[in-house]
């Protein structure tokens, strides 16, 4: 490498600093800008929306100027990121918003211009804009496009599909529980928490019709699914579909079945399946669980805790060994002490 | 002496065989860097679409999230220990614990935290201990409703592995979050820390990290960041730049390839099961989270289970740099020991197909490039002194070269800061830009010696067996704002 080389190996490298400083300067002051236009978008939107919510009869604002003062802050076909602002900023409205209210703002979305641009993007290549298409569909409650996002529960990308699926709960309600057995997909525990939400927000009443039909599914997802939104609903009747998989062979949903049962109080019989049951899942972690579910919700069963106090893992052992202990059976906790370690002097307590 | 050594370095081959192996070590370096940069842009890109559809507010009411908690080791901190006990309180998180582990402080930590908190005693003796660590004397819960969630334990001084080890034993929860007790976490950080976890299916998430940044001088009102600033000195000053490039650069880019090696021990998140069966952090290194991380990695490679180390971008835990010289020698030195004793204790990995990508890729890098990387400085440093003296370097061809690989540096270091400037509203201000980006500029000179001067202080005290411990850091705490 001589001189030459280098010089111009320097001036290569000076010009793409310069580049970056420029680019650095060009983004803070996009950045500037951007946030003053934002802002005005958003008062602009927040002054609009609450004098047609809330008329003046004297002075009523029209459709027509609304759309006008919207252009004039830059709502524009041409100006995409002022649209997808404008959107976010209904979508955050609607939230807020219930009752009367809520159905007159639905009419007001439906004439102001970002209308269409959603399903728009669905048929879009970029997963992003797709699913943030589907997203904004079901967020601004556009139900008339649910057999458009129906197509895509089963995309292949993760994002898309799962939007698609929480428009199917959005619009659907418990009925979209029928689709279940058929998904393809794993579902993420994110989106599971999203669709019992979304089914508590909208449709609080259970229609246990669906919800039973889905039981017949084998998929682990969605046999968590279901056992969470029992324990959502708080559905007692319903339990039972928690209790048979506290020993299912797969260990998330076993891991479900505990955390749902927890929500429970149950009965004695049901208590009395549960200790049946209590062996035969294999993980010590979960059946500890299980042990404070038990311990916290029945009397002291002695025999039962006396069985697990005698039996092979050390974690169970000390876990029983305290419930006992503090529950007026120091005695026994003593004798199996002295039974394990006859030479030593007992220091607990 | 001399003459001895012109004769060896003067033979052509070894004057050759060292030049080439600065030069090839250097290009390998530069396009690794111009991959970070290339892998981190994307890594960011995707980060921020994905957040777009896994918004906080969409689950943050959920019953359903995973229960967390926080783990923080505190030793002589009663100077701040309330303070940082409040910030550390008022995270939000819908089922959060804070376990406060008082590693056998000899100050008057214990007794301000239960005069502050209302601590009552309570017994320890049934609560198993998977992981062996120092005595725990007593577990202390409060009183009062407002802290319900917070649980101290006293214990024999053991080091902070040893206190988090006996966070992770008592807590009860899926996930643990490991920590300072003198870090500020944003609100938030909890949450977005989850999220992985909840958002992943195929691979199983074993630890997470978020952006740690300096705040050196910022102001601080109820333990909650009120205004972030830049240090007013040049030592922190050049680390708010360095962490800016480690975290948003180094840390994504590997994120992106998962080859993740380390999350740092200032915070990082870890499912509690897996850190119980690999018996928690290790005692006996300085260098416990990358020695943690790894060994998890390990683990996870021997059972055949899919797994994912993730980085957040985003900056979610704010701690006090080394304030000068003398504190940031110790620091580094430290961090170069733990770096020896990981790599020493994982060197069956070095090139061990059986590990996959870490053996192969993973750890030759962390071997090469990051414990190698000081020692080449070093001995890049003598011969340049040695091939000077002999008069064997052609000096303009040398500035040049110099000038070169410098102006390289502030390349890498100004992408960083547009990178982060474009994607958070942290530093906005022109003059907070312009300052990080000559701070950018002087590290080469006033910072970036001594690192190396620590990082060699360290080996020199692994390779004749010195003993050290952890070495004092002495902070000046955070700016505290009352009204």
């Amino acid at each position: 490498m001589n001189e030459v080389t280098l010089l111009l190996l320097i001036k290569i490298l000076l010009v793409l600093l310069v580049v970056y400083w420029i680019a650095i300067g060009i983004s803070m002051f996009y950045r500037r800008i951007r946030m003053r236009r934002l802002a005005i978008i958003e008062e602009t939107f927040a002054d609009l929306v609450s004098r047609y919510l809330y008329n003046d009869p004297e002075n009523p604002i029209s459709i027509s100027q609304i759309n006008d003062r919207l252009k004039k802050i830059g709502i524009r076909p041409g100006n995409r990121n002022n649209i997808q602002y404008l959107i976010s900023l209904m979508i955050r409205t609607q939230r807020t918003i219930i009752g009367s209210n809520f159905i007159k703002l639905q009419k007001l979305y439906g004439m102001i211009p970002p209308y269409g641009v959603s399903i728009a993007k669905i048929g879009s290549w970029n997963w992003y804009r797709q699913a943030r298409g589907i997203r904004e569909i079901y967020e601004m409650n556009q139900s008339h496009y649910l057999d458009e996002v129906l197509k895509y529960r089963n995309d292949k990308n993760i994002y898309v599909r799962r939007e698609a699926q929480i428009a199917m709960v959005v619009f659907l309600g418990w009925e979209s529980l029928r689709f279940l057995p058929y998904l393809k997909w794993n579902m993420t525990l994110w989106q599971q928490i999203k669709i019992v939400e979304k089914l508590y927000d909208l449709y609080p009443q259970p229609d246990l019709k669906w919800l039973q039909k889905a039981y017949e599914t084998d998929r682990s997802f969605a046999k968590r699914l279901l056992m969470r939104i029992i324990r959502k609903f708080e559905l007692h009747s319903e339990i039972d579909y928690i209790m048979k998989h506290l020993t299912d062979e797969d260990y998330e949903v076993r891991e479900t079945a505990i955390y749902c049962i927890k929500t429970f109080a149950v009965s004695r019989a049901d208590m009395s399946f549960i200790k049946a049951e209590f062996d035969k899942i294999p993980e010590p972690t979960q059946q500890l669980q299980l042990m404070n579910y038990i311990f916290e919700n029945s009397d002291i069963d002695v025999p039962f805790y006396l069985e697990q106090l005698y039996g092979p893992n050390e974690d169970i052992r000390l876990s029983v060994a305290e419930i006992l202990w503090n529950n007026g059976h120091k005695q026994k906790v003593q004798e199996f002490y002295l039974q394990q370690y006859p030479n030593t002097s007992m220091h607990v307590g | 002496m001399l003459d001895s050594l012109e004769t060896f370095f003067g033979s052509g081959i070894v004057f050759d065989l060292t030049n080439y192996f600065f030069f090839t070590y250097g290009i390998l370096l530069l396009c690794l860097y111009f991959t970070g940069v290339v892998l981190a842009s994307r890594a960011i890109r995707r980060t921020k679409r994905k957040a777009n559809f896994l918004q906080v507010a969409d689950v943050v009411s959920a019953t359903d999230i995973p229960s967390v908690t926080l783990v923080a080791p505190a030793f002589n901190e009663g100077m701040t220990i309330i303070e940082n006990v409040k910030s550390l309180l008022s995270i939000q998180y819908p089922y959060y614990e804070l376990i406060l582990v008082n590693d056998g402080s000899k100050d008057d930590s214990m007794e301000k935290l239960i005069r502050e908190f209302d601590l009552e005693k309570h017994d320890a003796s049934f609560i198993s201990q998977p992981i062996p660590t120092a005595l725990v004397r007593n577990i202390y819960r409060s009183r009062n409703k407002k802290y319900t969630h917070l649980t101290v334990i006293d214990k024999n001084n053991g080091g902070r592995a040893d206190a988090l080890n006996a966070g992770i034993n008592f807590a009860t929860t899926e996930l643990v979050v490991c920590t300072d007790a003198d870090c500020i976490i944003e609100q938030d950080a909890l949450i977005k820390m989850v999220r992985p976890y909840l958002e992943e299916n195929k691979k199983e998430i074993i630890a997470c990290g978020g952006g740690i940044g300096i705040a050196n001088d910022s102001i601080i009102r109820n333990g909650v960041m009120k205004e972030l600033r830049l240090p007013n000195s040049i030592v922190p000053m050049v680390q708010v730049v360095e962490y800016i490039r480690a975290f948003l650069l180094g840390r994504m880019a590997w994120g992106e390839i998962n080859g993740l090696m380390l999350v740092s021990g200032a915070f990082g998140m870890y499912p509690r099961k897996r850190l119980l069966e690999v018996g928690g952090f290790d005692a006996k290194t300085v260098g416990e989270d990358l020695e943690l991380c790894i060994r998890l990695r390990r683990h996870m490679e021997d059972l055949g289970i899919p797994y994912k180390v993730v980085y957040l971008p985003e900056t979610l835990c704010w701690t006090e740099g080394p304030p000068d010289y003398s504190i940031l020698v110790k620091q580094r030195d430290r961090w170069a020991r733990g770096l020896w004793e990981t790599m020493a204790i994982n060197k069956k990995l070095f090139f061990n197909p059986k590990y996959r990508f870490m053996g192969i890729l993973y750890y030759p890098y962390w071997l090469f490039f990051e414990f190698g990387a000081p020692l080449v400085e070093f001995f890049g440093l003598l011969c340049i002194i040695a091939f000077g003296l002999f008069g064997w370097i052609n000096w303009p061809v040398a500035i040049l070269l110099f000038l070169a690989v410098y102006l390289l540096g502030c390349i890498f270091s100004t992408a960083a800061i547009f990178m982060y400037v474009k994607s958070f509203d942290h530093y906005t201000k022109p003059r907070q830009v312009i300052e990080l980006l000559l701070a950018a500029y002087l590290e080469p000179f006033v910072y970036h010696p001594v690192i190396v001067f620590g990082q060699m202080k360290g080996y020199y005290k692994k390779l004749f067996r010195i003993q050290s411990g952890w070495g004092t850091m002495t902070r000046k705490g955070f700016k505290v704002s009352e009204s």
